[in-house]
């Protein structure tokens, strides 16, 4: 009928141009990895082994593996709740939570700090009282964890949300209409279906904590994170001698989201 | 007994209701296009969506404001809405009220087989039966369907509308089963409700529906394409007369004279001749199918039919045909009159006639298949 040209050979020749953009990713997973590699190399185990077991970095390594899973605890407990409801809510009201949930991430960190020390700082009366119960809200664990929670928790809600809201509404209807409660429906249902994008999201959070820097230091310089040591090595003793101690911290970094991806690839089983 | 009264909601564009039914231990088919109405009012008898106004009652239980959990209303979705995690049999066990119906309910479904397998890698028919027995058991004291069947393939879909008619049978409940497709919903309700914009447009048995539509609209959905416009010539006794065109129609449906009507006409009760061929009883066997499932009923009789009430023959013309499978539907352009007539023609009559474009037959329209549609409630 009418004269016919495949579009089929116009095809054959062509560079494969998504082949091509392969290569661009690849050159971003070097930038990644050569200048992780490159520290570890570049430092003698006998070194890193020497200052894996001073005192200070013991106690950084401690202090910043305890803050960040309380961080990452306090930030699932809350968040999630949150993530819930901004998974199901529709309209204004979600847009402009969302909006506010992820302002912490586009503030610069020690501006995050500021803002915190206006709340929680020792002359307010949030910090004078805190710190007259005993529980000071500064320059102490607490501190860290509050610097670490308001920086991290958005990578909680944020993909938790989306985790949420990739679960069918039907199934949950579903769930409902056989007599389960809704929450019953939550913990049978969504919750095991949600799990993994839920893991990531606590993945995300716990080390964006353990490398949180810039609120950490304007809440608690003491005790110190592994990053506050880090920066306190490096300005008083120098480059070389950071270095060691940010070798332990991408170890310890390493290992943890090692463990997080395990358990996520185990819902709840 | 399911009851809804005034029930209604609005949406952004979309209003429903208000709507008035009564379920009763039987099946109601909720038949209409999508956008009608149809999953609004499963989601509304479910509790999912809150009514504007209106209320539901189960076995006399006001259900008004109860959650989803607290209504005995046994949903089962399109896609089947299993529960991608867990195997079958944990679906089939979610809510099960004994120990012992998972096993029943996966014998009486057949699905003892696919138990331990999770749900994507099941049939989309054994999905839809999984799905069915998660929902009865848990004992609902209403049963929901959603178009179950409307993502299966043809043959499974037959297979499984068969096994659910039995299944329907020994159920106690009032069951609404919605879908857009004709033949399902005739062959599943005791009762059919077609749905447009919202509202309920004809309630009645599968065949009162089919065949004596109150709207256009549900003769139109309904698959019947000839609807005439005509007007009723004279009426005596139990006979009608209507005029279309240069032609005119006996029908037994009564109008007053004068009156505009629409006729419709059921493609299956028109029966097509050839010219030569003698009609009703001629000395050409006329029904070599005598007994296939369809076939109208009434229709047999009409050839020992009195000259009084025998039916019209209008000439015509084949404008053309499609074959439909089960059988062939045949489009005649009648002589006199500007229409055209639609008729289901089984295949050995089609092979009889020799039927192609221009053929010239002769259509016979008993006048019990004549419907007319008043034009008050036409439109």
């Amino acid at each position: 009928m009418f004269p016919r040209r495949s579009r089929a050979d116009a095809v054959v020749g062509r560079p494969d141009w998504l082949s091509v953009s392969y290569l661009l990713g690849a050159a971003l997973l070097c930038y990644y990895v050569v200048p992780l590699v490159s520290l570890v190399v570049g430092q003698p185990p006998g070194a890193v082994l020497r200052r894996l077991t001073a005192p200070e970095v013991v106690s950084a390594a401690s202090t910043s593996l305890t803050a960040s899973a309380a961080s990452a605890a306090v930030a699932t407990l809350f968040g999630l709740p949150l993530a819930y409801w901004l998974a199901r809510a529709e309209g204004r009201a979600e847009t402009l939570v969302t909006a506010l949930v992820v302002l912490p991430l586009v503030l610069p960190p020690v501006v995050s700090g500021m803002v915190l020390l206006t709340v929680v700082g020792p002359e307010t009366l949030l910090g004078r009282l805190a710190a007259a119960g005993g529980v000071p809200l500064t320059r102490s664990l607490v501190g860290i964890v509050l610097a670490q929670t308001f920086v991290a928790s958005p990578f909680v809600v944020v993909t938790a949300k989306a985790a949420f809201e990739g679960v069918d509404r039907h199934l949950e209807h579903a769930s409902r209409s056989l007599g389960e409660s809704r929450l019953a429906t939550f913990r049978r249902v969504t919750l095991p279906l949600a799990w993994p994008g839920i893991i990531a999201g606590i993945t995300l959070a716990f080390a964006r904590a353990i490398g949180e820097f810039g609120a950490t230091i304007m809440l608690a310089y003491y005790p110190r994170t592994m990053p506050v040591q880090i920066w306190v090595s490096f300005t008083t003793l120098g480059l070389e001698n950071a270095f060691p101690v940010a070798v332990v911290l991408v170890g310890i970094a390493v290992a943890t989201l090692v463990v997080l991806e395990t358990l996520g690839r185990n819902p709840l089983e | 007994m399911l009851e809804l009264t005034g029930l209604s909601k609005s949406y952004d564009g979309f209003a429903f209701g208000p709507v008035d039914l009564a379920v009763g231990a039987e099946v109601l088919s909720v038949l209409g296009p999508s956008g009608s109405g149809k999953t609004t009012l499963l989601s509304l008898i479910a509790g999912i969506v809150r009514p504007d106004a209106g209320s539901v009652s189960l076995d006399g239980r006001r259900l008004d404001g109860r959650p989803v959990e607290a209504r005995g209303t046994g949903l089962v979705f399109q896609d089947g809405a299993l529960f991608p995690h867990l195997t079958a049999r944990e679906n089939v066990g979610y809510a099960a009220t004994g120990p012992d119906r998972v096993e029943e309910l996966a014998a009486l479904l057949e699905i003892e087989d696919v138990l331990d397998r999770r749900p994507p890698d099941l049939s989309g028919g054994e999905r839809q039966r999984v799905a069915l027995a998660r929902t009865l058991a848990a004992d609902p004291d209403a049963l929901l369907l959603d178009e179950p069947l409307s993502s299966l393939d043809a043959p499974i879909r037959r297979r499984l509308r068969r096994e659910l008619r039995t299944l329907f049978e020994s159920l106690d409940v009032p069951v609404v089963y919605v879908t857009h497709d004709q033949r399902t919903a005739t062959a599943l309700g005791d009762r059919l409700a077609v749905f447009r914009d919202g509202t309920v447009e004809q309630v009645g048995s599968p065949s009162a529906v089919l065949e004596r539509p109150e709207t256009r609209f549900v003769a139109e959905f309904t698959g019947n394409r000839n609807l005439f416009e005509a007007t009723v010539a004279e009426r005596s006794g139990d006979a009608t007369t209507v005029r279309f065109g240069e032609r005119s129609l006996r029908t037994d449906g009564t109008a007053t004279p004068g009156s505009a009507v629409t006729v419709c006409i059921h493609p299956s009760r028109v029966r097509l001749r050839t010219p030569g061929e003698a009609p009703d009883g001629g000395t050409t066997d006329e029904r070599p199918d005598e007994g296939a499932p369809g076939e109208p009923p009434g229709e047999a009789t009409t050839g020992e039919a009195p000259e009084a009430t025998a039916g019209t023959t209008l000439p015509g013309t084949v404008a053309d045909w499609l074959n439909e499978g089960a059988d062939y539907r045949v489009r005649v352009d009648l002589d006199g009159a500007p229409a055209t007539l639609t008729a289901t023609v089984q295949p050995p009559a089609f092979e009889r006639l020799g039927i192609g474009s221009g053929t010239p037959v002769r259509a016979e329209v008993p006048p019990a298949a004549v419907h007319l549609i008043p034009h008050e409630s036409g439109n």
